[in-house]
């Protein structure tokens, strides 16, 4: 009889976790999303690599969304930390090659004022 | 997701089941501990590549703290494989790792690329500060050699002064020199007293610099107009060769017999007909 009462609290346990879950992730949601605009807006799209992850970051979301509609929030959640990782990565990607850029124009321009004054 | 509905039904059936749910639990945790050399999944083996690379690169240095996110990320991932095995959540966790890794590799980049731009600004504004002040010095040392040639062409012609008549004309400088001081009558062939004063005047012109010469003969009005322009030409062909001889490039200095066609005095009076002959020596100035 006890282990009847022990089994029936176990089942009783598993489905109130099943029906609370975990819950949607709204915040999360849109802090990826938020992400996603702010990389495309620092020209993201712009540079292959960068553009890739900003793509990946946008299939993710919308995967997520799909996730969140079927109920499934703690995958979502998962896979919104994806999204939120492509698009900061894309971001990132596009800061560097914007510096590597900068950086040998102004290389270039003490080129030309050198070459120049050592005519 | 399968695993958890068997353990269900298990517990459903009654007390007689849950000795197999236990011994099920058992072989579970047997098989979870013998599979504790399982394969990690290939995100987690890109995440730690990806980690490796990034702490190999500029991100050390440059971005500590992302690096740092990334370790932490790529720890939990691998915690989680260690518990879970290769499950999603690890795929997923590791999937992140990996993309923070990036991330640092990325920042280390950019700050690098920053202070190689910044390093370069720099050199170029030094560059500019070090043009500035060669010009400068460059312009001093112009001026100051103007200021010397100018002086120079300033006592050139107070010496030329002494010798010969000096004047500014639209068409040049024109140093007059007398036909008397130069030539014996009817001659063309200098006298001796003549080439000390045509060697100054050489030694004037040299260092004052020109950009072309005109030695121009003439004569007083009487004898025959067509001996007096041989007689001018020949006496400008004196003075200019002795001006040559003397250095100045022969190319830019010309000889002309103008006769008496111009004269600057009465060819009815002695002093007249002297003043007439007379050699004229016009410099085109250097611009």
């Amino acid at each position: 009889m006890k282990i009847r009462t022990w089994v029936y609290w176990c089942i009783f346990g598993t489905s109130l976790a099943a029906c609370g879950g975990a819950p949607v992730p709204h915040d999360a949601l849109s802090a990826a999303q938020a992400d996603v605009k702010g990389a495309e807006v620092g020209g993201a799209n712009e540079n292959p690599k960068a553009a890739l992850h900003v793509k990946l970051a946008k299939d993710a979301i919308e995967r997520a969304q799909k996730e969140i509609n079927d109920g499934d929030n703690e995958e979502a959640a998962r896979t919104l930390d994806r999204a939120q990782a492509d698009a900061e990565l894309a971001m990132a990607l596009a800061k560097e090659v914007k510096a590597q850029a900068d950086a040998a124009e102004a290389s270039e321009q003490v080129g030309k004022l050198k070459k120049e004054m050592n005519k | 997701m399968a695993r958890s509905t068997s353990l269900l039904k298990l517990c459903v059936s009654g007390t007689s089941t849950v000795h197999s749910l236990l011994i099920g639990a058992s072989l579970s945790a047997l098989l979870m501990a013998c599979g504790g050399a399982a394969v990690a999944p290939q995100e987690l083996l890109d995440a730690r590549t990806a980690y490796a690379e990034a702490a190999k690169g500029p991100a050390a240095d440059l971005a500590p703290a992302q690096l740092d996110t990334a370790k932490q990320s790529l720890d939990t991932a691998q915690r989680t494989f260690e518990e879970d095995g290769a499950s999603q959540k690890t795929k997923d966790l590791a999937y992140v790792a990996q993309r923070r890794a990036e991330i640092a590799a990325a920042e280390g980049g950019r700050e690098k690329a920053e202070r190689k731009r910044s390093a370069s600004d720099k050199d170029f504004k030094t560059t500019q500060i070090e043009g500035l002040q060669k010009t400068k010095e460059q312009l001093a040392h112009e001026k100051a050699a103007r200021a010397d040639a100018e002086k120079k062409a300033a006592i050139a012609m107070a010496s030329l002064a002494e010798i010969a008549k000096v004047k500014e004309e639209t068409r040049g400088v024109v140093i007059t020199l007398s036909g008397s001081v130069l030539f014996a009558t009817n001659q063309s062939s200098l006298l001796p007293i003549a080439r000390d004063k045509l060697d100054q005047v050489a030694a004037a012109l040299t260092s004052q610099g020109f950009k072309s010469i005109v030695v121009q003969g003439y004569t007083d009005s009487r004898g025959n107009a067509a001996e007096n322009d041989t007689l001018s030409l020949k006496r400008a062909q004196s003075v200019r060769d002795h001006l040559v001889s003397r250095g100045l490039p022969s190319e830019k200095v010309t000889a002309e017999g103008l006769g008496a066609s111009k004269p600057v005095a009465d060819n009815g009076t002695a002093d007249g007909r002297a003043e007439n002959r007379r050699v004229e020596i016009v410099v085109t100035p250097e611009k």
